[in-house]
């Protein structure tokens, strides 16, 4: 037993006190080439945080290369949507049109007509006066309607109505509308259907 | 501790950088994901599942599904090929113009079993030039896009799975654990309630070597009356009785035949397999949809005795 007390001498060790030491250099090489490289490959495969990247693709454009191809000619889907939001009022939903209002496009010979001339200056400049329809008698006016929109637009549009509710007719290019509007020269008059008869198929 | 308060900060900085990272930024970016429209049609994805399959997710939930089974689907790559859907009126000049694109191609055996993979491409657009010069002589060929990866040769999917997949769940069950199949898409390989409820009453008869317990608590085992049960199980187990399931089995059912994650989208495109045209001489049995009734004519072209 060691009863005495412990008595302070000189040989005691000094506390430990922290001192800074310099971190080696290879160490901050080490972490600047990880973080080089960590980056590197976030931007090959990461997708920059775009919510619609998932692998295998790389990026939004990657997953756009197997993307079914856009149809080809005319997208009478488009035209489908431009219909509903313009014409539809109208001339219906279902193509069937509307008594003093319009005219059925369904079943139309004027829809339907093998060449499309007389066709797309309908909407391009308007249409006045009696017109015949399936067979029925019809007196309204159409204010151009059409004009606003562009070639490839109005070519959707006139598409989407010759091959809906029933309608079986080749699509309307663009080339063909480009070519009607070239030959209206700015002309803004409705027409009637004596006009347009005058006019080539 | 001198320096409490810079472990304090130092602590809820790294907490709350990941908790922002992790938990508010996808919240942000895909929490309030809208329905998004199938890839070429007008479709929207996903629906809202019906009032049964809704509750069948709580009992789903309930019953502990997620420790086995896994409702997530991985992919490893895409594969993009050109297939000949139509040969054409003219079948020579359909094949001089294949000959064009590879000569082995110009072969007359090309036509014999159409849709066929004529090429492997890179890409879609790789691929839109050879459609363009196949189309021009009158067949007809498209690009198809095929997900390839370990799941997806499993059957468990179509595609990998992406968010929009859960937009309607919740909790979102993805689980982590596959002692069982993957469910994601098991109401496109199995349509069939009464399948499911088989197979929760007895797992073994129907797959062979299941190591799924049954959940015969799911059902009623009722003597069977002057009228059975319209909703009894198939089951002749015990002479007398019927199974009828219960609610929540219906309900189950109906969840586990709403998981189909089949709709391409834009973030996992793929293209949907065009059927196989029936070809005579093939046995009936190999090209039949599984689900279909047999119809008197097909049933008498099976051999009548099975080994």
């Amino acid at each position: 037993m060691n009863a005495e007390p412990k008595t302070c001498s000189a040989t005691t060790e000094a506390d430990p006190v922290s001192e800074t030491t310099t971190v080696p250099m290879w160490l901050i090489t080490l972490a600047l080439v990880l973080l080089f490289l960590g980056a590197w490959v976030f931007d090959l495969r990461g997708g920059w945080f775009e919510p619609k990247v998932y692998g295998p693709y790389t990026s939004v454009a990657d997953a756009g290369r197997f993307q079914p191809p856009p149809p080809d000619g005319p997208d009478v889907k488009r035209g489908k949507v431009l219909f509903e939001q313009n014409c539809a009022l109208c001339h219906g939903n279902d193509g069937m049109g509307k008594p003093n209002q319009a005219p059925p496009l369904a079943g139309s010979e004027w829809v339907l007509a093998t060449g499309v001339n007389r066709l797309i200056r309908i909407p391009l400049v308007g249409l006045n006066g009696p017109i015949k329809v399936n067979g029925q008698d019809w007196n309204l006016q159409m204010a151009a309607m059409g004009a606003q929109y562009s070639d490839d637009q109005l070519s959707d549009l006139l598409s989407y109505i010759r091959s809906a509710w029933g309608n079986k007719a080749s699509p309307v290019t663009p080339e063909q509308v480009k070519k009607v509007r070239d030959d209206l020269k700015g002309r803004s008059q409705a027409y009637t259907v004596d006009e347009l008869m005058k006019l080539p198929e | 501790m001198k320096s409490a308060a810079t472990i304090f900060l130092a602590a809820f900085l790294a907490l709350s950088a990941s908790w922002a990272a992790f938990v508010l930024a996808p919240q942000l970016q895909l929490g309030r994901e809208p329905q998004a429209k199938a890839t070429g049609t007008d479709n929207l994805y996903p629906v809202a599942r019906p009032g049964l399959a809704k509750q069948g997710a709580e009992v789903y939930r309930s019953l502990g599904c997620v420790y086995c089974h896994s409702q997530q689907v991985g992919q490893e790559g895409v594969k993009c090929e050109v297939i000949l859907t139509e040969a054409g009126t003219n079948a020579s000049v359909t094949l001089a113009a294949l000959a064009k694109l590879n000569t082995e191609l110009g072969q007359p055996q090309t036509l014999a079993a159409l849709p066929k993979v004529l090429m492997p491409v890179a890409d879609v657009p790789t691929a839109v030039p050879i459609i363009k010069a196949i189309a021009a002589v009158g067949a007809k060929a498209e690009a198809r896009v095929t997900p390839v990866g370990a799941d997806i040769s499993r059957g468990w999917g179509l595609r990998r799975s992406v968010a929009q997949d859960y937009a309607y769940d919740s909790p979102v069950q993805p689980g982590t654990r596959r002692f069982g199949p993957d469910l994601a898409n098991v109401g496109l390989t199995k349509p069939d309630v009464n399948w499911h409820l088989r197979h929760l009453y007895a797992p073994a008869t129907e797959i062979k070597g299941s190591t799924m317990p049954p959940y015969r608590f799911l059902f009623e085992k009722h003597k069977r009356g002057a009228k059975p049960s319209p909703d009894a199980l198939q089951f002749a187990d015990e002479p007398g009785f019927e199974i009828v399931p219960t609610d929540d089995a219906r309900a189950l059912a109906a969840y586990l035949v709403s998981l189909r994650a089949d709709a391409p989208l834009v973030e996992a495109p793929f293209t949907a397999p065009t059927p196989a045209a029936p070809s005579t001489n093939a046995p009936v049995a190999t090209n039949r949809v599984a689900s279909l009734p047999y119809t008197a004519s097909e049933l008498l072209k099976l051999p009548e005795s099975s080994k």
